[in-house]
């Protein structure tokens, strides 16, 4: 195990270590190579951040509104995903039925999908909130599932001993078992939700980071869009975090979970 | 580990004797038999054949014998957790199914088969829950509780914080929360070291003896069915059957000493010897 103390201290190293092999990098490609178009290929990296910070606020009006719509929809798509395992652990034969479909949802691509979502509910709010829905239902409903199933016995034997009611297996056995399976889908779905919505932005939205970095790349604008991209970058680290944090909050006791991958 | 407190014994002494004589019979086994299909279309497992037993009210009693003598089977289907396939298990005249149903049973795994996501008060409390019990009631128990077991200052760990013994400990202590009217104990001890087990059989029978349950256990260990036991049912395999009952006759309560006497190897003996006449 590595102390909290000496975590920090890689993690500081590799921050430096990224930046100054970027830098590098950039000057290799202007200054050596004299590449003409080397503040589009690799910009240096304390441009891009001077970027950030002039146009802070803009950047920030845009991520805002795509990570809002991103959440709206996470929140909707991981309710719909938890509510479906649980039916399909209540009923063996709604998974038989339901299941084959869920994958092939799946395998419906996103960038298909989201024109005709917005067709048909001509409205970009909407069809951000629902294509980030769409993506998170899945990750999310088959990772608690798969939570839901693998309950042990002998606890169950416990409660059945005791004769528990359906309700109280569920609240006080199933549901609490399953929550690191749970929080594992929550972790894939997070970042995914949010790329969702960045790409409905790019359908022709009016506002949100995807338009940024659209805009940016068409109008030649390389250092706002290198600045759209990691403001993007960041909206998923930022995502993942927060359900890192949540994950913390519910799950005081230790249990490792490995990660089933959603899609 | 820490010492138990005998503060409060009459709270263990409650008892219902209302429906039933002290030395009453507690459960009736009437041959039951008890055959599992092959899953792979083989020939079925006869776990237990014609088995007859009677367990009186307040009994210690053992089900000893090797891997694949019947007498987990026994135990669960006392339980409930099994149906005979033929034959009749009666617990004070009703069916194990009733009993269960008015959560008279108490059951301790051989796993401890705690809740991960609950603290160790929790735990104890869950089964008192799920009985309706009211809040401020359970509080008081769940103190009792892990008073009795010497784990009251580990109420607001977590499962995973505690070591085997302690683990198994709260086991106990969750299954006579509810004032079960029989204690069924599967194996309870033999994960553990054998420490710690010599530790725990005398705890456990500090409690038997404070609560005065009726207690089946069950067990591979020959020394364990002697030190704790009223009586010794030893069980033979292929098929499961009772092939000896072999009452005790220590002087109660026993102690650490009690294993070095003559009489203790004597029982040990004649088991063994009950054992290889098989």
């Amino acid at each position: 195990m590595i102390s909290k103390k000496e975590r920090l201290r890689v993690n500081i190293v590799w921050v430096i270590g990224i930046f100054l092999v970027w830098e590098l990098g950039a000057f290799f490609l202007a200054g050596v190579l004299n590449d003409p178009m080397a503040d589009a290929k690799l910009p240096y990296l304390h441009t891009i951040f001077w970027v950030i910070i002039q146009n802070f606020s803009e950047l920030l009006g845009a991520a805002g509104l795509t990570f809002s719509r991103a959440i709206l929809g996470f929140i909707l798509g991981a309710g719909v995903g938890f509510l479906l395992a649980i039916v399909m652990s209540l009923s063996k034969t709604v998974e038989k039925i339901a299941f084959p479909y869920l994958i092939f949802s799946q395998m419906v691509p996103v960038l298909g999908l989201a024109p005709i979502i917005f067709n048909l509910v001509r409205d970009m709010n909407t069809s951000r909130t629902i294509i980030a829905a769409y993506i998170t239902f899945f990750p999310v409903s088959v990772n608690m599932l798969s939570g839901l199933t693998s309950v042990d016995n002998e606890k169950k034997e416990l409660m059945y001993s005791y004769a528990a009611g359906k309700k109280s297996i569920y609240f006080k056995l199933m549901i609490p078992y399953s929550l690191p399976y749970l929080f594992a889908g929550l972790k894939i779905a997070a970042p995914m939700s949010v790329t969702a919505s960045i790409l409905v932005d790019m359908l022709g939205s009016s506002g949100g980071i995807g338009v940024k970095l659209l805009y940016s790349l068409y109008s030649g604008t390389k250092d706002m869009f290198w600045a759209s991209v990691f403001t993007s970058a960041a909206m998923g680290i930022i995502s993942y975090s927060i359900i890192l944090i949540l994950e913390k909050k519910f799950i005081p006791w230790k249990k490792e979970v490995v990660q089933k991958e959603g899609a | 580990m820490e010492a138990f407190n005998y503060t409060d014994t009459t709270e263990f002494m409650e008892r219902d004797f209302s429906n039933s004589k002290e030395t009453g019979t507690e459960i009736k086994i009437e041959n039951v038999s008890m055959v599992f299909p092959d899953k792979n279309g083989g020939e079925p497992v006869t776990a237990l054949q014609n088995v007859n037993l009677e367990i009186k009210q307040g009994e210690f009693i053992s089900l000893l014998g090797p891997s694949g003598c019947g007498k987990t089977t026994l135990l669960r289907l006392i339980a409930d957790l099994l149906q005979p396939t033929s034959g009749n298990i009666t617990v004070r005249g009703e069916t194990p199914r009733d009993v269960r149903l008015k959560k008279k049973y108490g059951i301790v795994f051989q796993n401890p088969v705690l809740y991960d996501w609950r603290t160790i008060r929790r735990n104890v409390c869950m089964p008192m829950e799920l009985m309706g019990m009211k809040k401020s009631e359970r509080t008081a128990r769940v103190t009792k509780m892990l008073e009795l077991v010497g784990l009251l200052d580990f109420g607001k760990h977590y499962p995973y914080e505690l070591s085997g013994g302690m683990q198994q400990r709260v086991g106990i202590a969750r299954a006579l929360a509810i004032k079960p009217e029989i204690l069924l104990m599967d194996e309870p001890f033999s994960a553990l070291d054998e420490f710690t087990r010599e530790k725990l059989q005398i705890d456990l029978l500090r409690i038997w003896n404070k609560t005065n349950k009726t207690v089946i256990f069950v067990t591979h260990n020959i020394s364990e069915a002697v030190f704790l036991s009223d009586r010794v049912v030893v069980l033979s395999p292929h098929p499961g059957r009772v092939s000896a009952v072999v009452d005790i006759d220590l002087p109660r309560p026993r102690d650490m000493e009690c294993r070095q006497t003559p009489e203790f190897f004597d029982y040990m003996t004649k088991i063994r010897n009950s054992f290889e006449g098989v």
